[in-house]
């Protein structure tokens, strides 16, 4: 097990530097700031002036030696856009996410594994072939335009929902049901086709051959092992739903980290980039880490220690 | 003659096999029939509608479809804010949006069947760099690595499609190597390594044709993902350059005038839609016919 | 059963988060107000962004409100006497106070004079106060503020540029925590930023002017702009800003709310003057041959925007009322071109950012215009960034940028001629001559004279192609009254509860 832990330890490591030094490059070759952080009637000199004082006109890898030895001890720097520790940015932007990308994953789950699991049990009926079609459909739409109708349909037409910002319940429902749908879907085939391949087992047909009752066989024996890939795709999912909800995130003006690192990407505010993107990349490991541990929970046939 | 007829015959025997075995499934047949129609229509339409998608006539902006009050038939589905032809641009659209899903998941395939091929192969050193590579491709967030690269490279057709098909290597990588890890264990390929066939023939020869399944299952459902992506990019005014028409585009320059003119919007969204529906349809079929043990993809 | 009960911790937890207390309920003395963005901080000295500046001269005030005519009134400078051309000497009022109590006097004009010149603040609008020289304390209410050289638009930059703020409060807590917890002069005190949501301000009972009408205020973002006007339409904001002119009708049609005016925006058609083709005047003016101003007005701003004939927005003082706007004329636009040693016409880039609405259909509009008249151009959208790089670098051929335009010709003009200001790809000293001269003639009418001429030259030399000026407005809830201001800022003290 320790050494599970390690080479786990040893992976987290080598990607956070890789995805540093890659963002790093990224962002620096696509322009510097300082432009943007003048009004359009500075002279050249006032230009140059900032540039200098900012040390943008070092070599890149002084830059990045400079960055990673304060990244080292904790210490982002401030950003260049909002003038504040980007740690404070990124501290008071993250529960928003959190909570937009818990809700819609539960939401996605809750619906979909009910619905594959009825689908795969009535393979071929009306009903499969329905739902599927839906989740398909739910699959085709882009995020963007699936809010903006929500939007007029509940907000201007109904006037059941705010339109968008953060703070009731009421304003979480419609972001994380444009963001839900397509991962609802997703999750609903991914459960009929699991349960579809686990169902024609030797193991369940021993069970069933038993005598045990449909309900058991499917609920205790079948979901417990398609629950595995289930975790596996969630996991990965998360990570991406953190950072990945910029769309839906601004036409909601839900104030998360996507829209955030975006803007940031977009003011060429280099340190909030750095930090929003390694502070995603810790999120997404650790997700996957605990992914991990439920596999152990969920088959306690995989051992890791046992590895190589 | 023989050699080449013995090398042939069995594998014309596979591809017919195969072929029956998606015809069986109807949503395969329905997708792959909606596709084609999509593709040939994209590629034949200038012979019975030609018109401009470029050419502006701005007095005429917002032209609604001709069924509605104030609709023409010369703009059968209406024009858009600058006057154009709403059916041209979506018919012009459909070679852009294709092309970009396509050919930025040839490019992702490519890289992601070397690289694969070579991890999953020959293992041991190269293979653990490849791997942690992906690893750290897979943590970056997909969306922030397009952004991050575009910003750099500037907004192209070329660039989008370069982008799109690079971020998206990992995934073909490491189906590609999975699969070869198991191929390689197998008896046909340690005989043949046992009677001192080169590295390169055993691939193109054993491995090569053996994985070509998976992806194409992977490939097809991820076309879906791009052309979806693709818009989303053009929300984020990081798309493919005007005047250039793309689905996605048209949705996102669309999007602002969703009120006023439904018309600017919804018939890209239902083009993305069916497209997408069909290639989806067409990519569950082939995963039902070829491999059913690919469910993750 | 295991697995599912773990599921139902999990989802409790995860509604625990979603749910956090019950909302503020909206009450009659409340007003919100919705934007494009979020303030980048509250320190009204180190921003120039619009969106920012909006909500922080809710919590500043300055020496002098700007009027609508370019000229000023009191505000905390309780009266000013100009010494000689280069001095003025200013009364402050006595017993105005800052939100902590802190008093307002000469000390903090002087310091405050002095932090927009501190390198670390970073101070944008610097260079828009680079004429004085100094402030000079003469007793504890009374300053005296003295130029370089004479300053004619003096006063009315400081009434925009110059936020008085509280020695003693940024001493003790620093320019960093000033910047999100200002303590300011203005009518409203802030009470709390939840950054991302909203930043939300108190009326200040003892400030010194007439007392708003609304006793708390509310400012929040939503980018999208179809989600910000529904906002306005249920009823969730008072006051919105950003609506493009396609949208302007639905909201009057919606008989919950109103427009009000206030800026314009000015796109201008920005020409590299420094090298070929449009080194060569006869190509500059063909550019400006060859864009059909009135056609663009009509269908994309329902012909409500104001075509420009010259640099100087019609709007502002010193534009020249004898120059007529370039007609629409392909044709002469050829000729020009041939004349100019190019019989086929010329193949240019067009650059444009993609950060600002409905930038993109002007440009597709004009680029084919500009195709009729022989110049063919590539679209090149660009991100805010990129655009700057690409313009610093020089690489832009010809450019769509735009300028609000303002009551004050020195504001603008001066920093997009004059070859001492940012270098935007034209250089002619006549115009540098005149722009100082602008600037320092003290008497209104002989200034507007060389502001005329400075129109009349620009306009013969064409650095740019003229396009028109997009007027903006604000959207306002029935029950609000407010009239909106040229300069396009949104001064809440202004709005009341309608009648």
């Amino acid at each position: 097990m320790l050494r599970y832990l390690l080479k786990r330890l040893w992976h987290t490591v080598y990607v956070l530097i890789g995805i540093s030094v890659i963002s790093f490059i990224f962002i620096h070759l696509s322009g510097d700031p300082v432009m943007l952080m003048l009004p359009g009637d500075a002279s050249i000199q006032e230009i140059e002036e900032l540039r200098q004082q900012l040390g943008f006109n070092d070599p890149l890898y002084k830059q990045y030696i400079r960055f990673a030895a304060h990244a080292i001890q904790g210490d982002f720097g401030n950003s260049l856009y909002y003038k504040i520790p980007v740690m404070k940015l990124i501290v008071e932007r993250l529960p928003a996410s959190l909570e937009l990308a818990l809700t819609s994953m539960i939401i996605a789950l809750v619906f979909a594994i009910p619905i594959g699991v009825i689908s795969a049990v009535k393979r071929g009926s009306l009903l499969d072939m329905g739902s599927m079609f839906a989740a398909l459909f739910g699959l085709s739409m882009p995020h963007f335009w699936l809010g903006i109708m929500l939007i007029l349909l509940f907000s201007v037409k109904l006037g059941w929902l705010p339109t968008s910002g953060r703070g009731t319940f009421a304003h979480l429902i419609m972001p994380s049901l444009a963001l839900g749908l397509s991962l609802m879907a997703m999750f609903a085939r991914l459960t009929r086709s699991v349960l579809l391949e686990i169902l024609s087992l030797d193991y369940i047909r021993t069970a069933r051959a038993k005598g045990l009752k449909e309900q058991i066989v499917i609920s205790k024996h079948a979901l417990k092992n398609a629950l595995i890939p289930i975790v596996t795709v969630a996991g990965m999912q998360f990570g991406f739903l953190l950072g990945g909800t910029v769309i839906i995130e601004t036409v909601f003006a839900w104030p998360g980290v996507g829209r955030l690192v975006v803007q940031a990407i977009f003011n060429r505010d280099y340190p909030l980039v750095q930090a929003i993107v390694l502070v995603l990349a810790v999120i997404f490991v650790a997700v996957n880490f605990f992914v991990d541990l439920l596999y152990l929970y969920l088959d306690p046939q995989i051992r890791y220690f046992e590895e190589q | 003659m023989t050699i080449i007829i013995d090398e042939i015959a069995p594998r014309l025997r596979l591809l017919n096999e195969t072929l029956r075995e998606v015809a069986r499934r109807p949503s395969a047949l329905v997708g792959g029939a909606m596709l084609i129609i999509i593709v040939l229509t994209s590629l034949s339409f200038p012979a019975v509608y030609n018109v401009n998608p470029l050419s502006q006539d701005l007095m005429a902006r917002f032209t609604p479809p001709a069924w509605q009050e104030g609709g023409t038939v010369a703009h059968l589905l209406g024009t858009d804010n600058l006057g154009r032809d709403i059916l041209a641009r979506l018919l012009h659209g459909s070679r852009i949006s294709l092309l970009v899903g396509f050919a930025a998941v040839a490019l992702a395939a490519l890289a992601g069947i070397i690289l694969g091929l070579i991890s999953g192969y020959y293992g041991g050193r190269i293979d653990n760099i490849i791997m942690r590579i992906a690893d750290i491709f897979m943590a970056y967030p997909f969306m922030l690595l397009t952004i991050s690269i575009i910003a750099v490279l500037g907004t192209s057709l070329f660039n989008l499609i370069l982008v799109l098909g690079l971020s998206d290597w990992v995934t073909y990588a490491r189906t590609i190597r999975g699969s070869v890890l198991s191929l390689k264990e197998k008896e046909f390929v340690e005989a043949s390594r046992a009677i001192g066939t080169p590295h390169r023939t055993i691939i193109t020869r054993h491995i090569l044709p053996n994985v070509i399944s998976p992806l194409l299952i992977l490939g097809t459902l991820r076309v879906a993902n791009i052309i979806i992506w693709e818009s989303g990019l053009s929300f984020l005014g990081m798309g493919v350059p005007p005047p250039m028409a793309t689905w996605g585009r048209m949705l996102a320059d669309g999007r602002i005038y969703i009120t006023d003119a439904w018309w600017l919007v919804t018939f890209p969204g239902i083009a993305i839609m069916i497209t997408i529906l069909s290639i989806n349809l067409l990519g569950d079929g082939l995963r039902d016919a070829l491999d059913p043990r690919l469910r993750n993809i | 059963m295991k697995k599912l009960s773990f599921v139902c911790i999990f989802a409790a937890v995860a509604l625990a988060i979603a749910i956090p207390g019950p909302v503020a309920a909206r009450d009659a003395g409340t007003l919100v107000v919705v934007q494009e963005a979020e303030p980048v901080g509250l320190d009204l000295m180190r921003s120039s962004i619009q969106t920012t500046m909006n909500v922080a001269y809710n919590i500043h005030d300055t020496l002098f409100h700007p009027q609508e005519d370019a000229s000023v009134t009191p505000a905390i400078a309780e009266s000013w006497e100009q010494v000689d051309d280069l001095t003025w000497k200013i009364k402050i009022r006595k017993g105005a106070t800052f939100h902590n109590g802190e008093p307002i006097n000469a000390d903090a004009v002087k310091y405050s004079f002095d932090r927009v010149f501190n390198p670390d603040i970073q101070c944008p609008h610097k260079g828009k106060l680079s004429g004085f020289k100094e402030v000079k304390v003469i007793d504890p209410y009374t300053v005296t503020i003295s130029t370089d050289a004479p300053f004619a638009p003096g006063l009315y930059m400081l009434a925009y540029y110059l936020p008085i703020v509280p020695p003693g409060y940024i001493k003790k807590v620093g320019d960093a925590e000033y910047n999100a917890t200002p303590i300011g002069s203005g009518p409203y005190r802030l009470i709390k930023w939840v950054r991302g949501e909203e930043v939300i301000m108190e009326r200040y009972d003892k400030y010194y002017g007439p007392k708003p009408a609304y006793k708390r205020l509310v400012f929040k973002a939503i980018p999208e702009e179809s989600s910000r006007i529904a906002a306005l339409l249920t009823g969730e904001s008072d006051v919105i800003s950003g609506i493009p002119v396609h949208q302007r009708k639905k909201i009057e049609d919606s008989r919950k709310a109103y427009l009000t005016p206030q800026m314009g925006v000015m796109p201008y058609l920005g020409i590299n003057t420094y090298e070929a083709p449009f080194d060569d005047v006869r190509v500059r003016q063909a550019v400006n041959y060859s864009i059909n101003r009135e056609l663009i007005n009509k269908a994309l701003f329902g012909g409500k925007a104001i075509i420009c004939n010259g640099p100087t927005s019609p709007r502002t003082f010193g534009a020249n009322p004898a120059l007529k706007p370039y007609p629409f004329d392909p044709k002469k636009s050829r000729e020009l071109l041939k004349a100019a040693g190019h019989p086929n016409g010329i193949k240019v880039r067009l650059a444009y950012g993609t950060y600002m609405s409905q930038i993109q259909e002007q440009s597709e509009a004009i680029a084919s215009d500009l195709a009729k008249g022989g110049i063919e151009v590539t679209l090149e959208p660009f991100e805010r960034a990129v655009m700057w790089e690409r313009y610093k670098g020089k690489k832009h051929q010809l450019f769509i940028y735009w300028w609000d335009d303002a009551p004050e010709p020195h504001r603008y003009i001066y920093s997009l001629f004059h070859s001492k200001s940012r270098d935007y790809y034209y250089k002619n000293t006549k115009i540098d001559e005149l722009l100082d001269k602008g600037a320092a003639t003290m008497d209104r009418g002989k200034r507007a004279l060389v502001y005329n001429e400075i129109d009349k030259i620009l306009y013969d030399d064409c650095p740019w192609a003229y396009l028109y000026v997009i007027p903006e407005v604000f959207g306002v809830a029935n029950g609000v009254s407010y009239q909106g201001k040229r300069d396009g800022f949104l001064d809440m003290r202004y709005a009341s509860p309608k009648k």
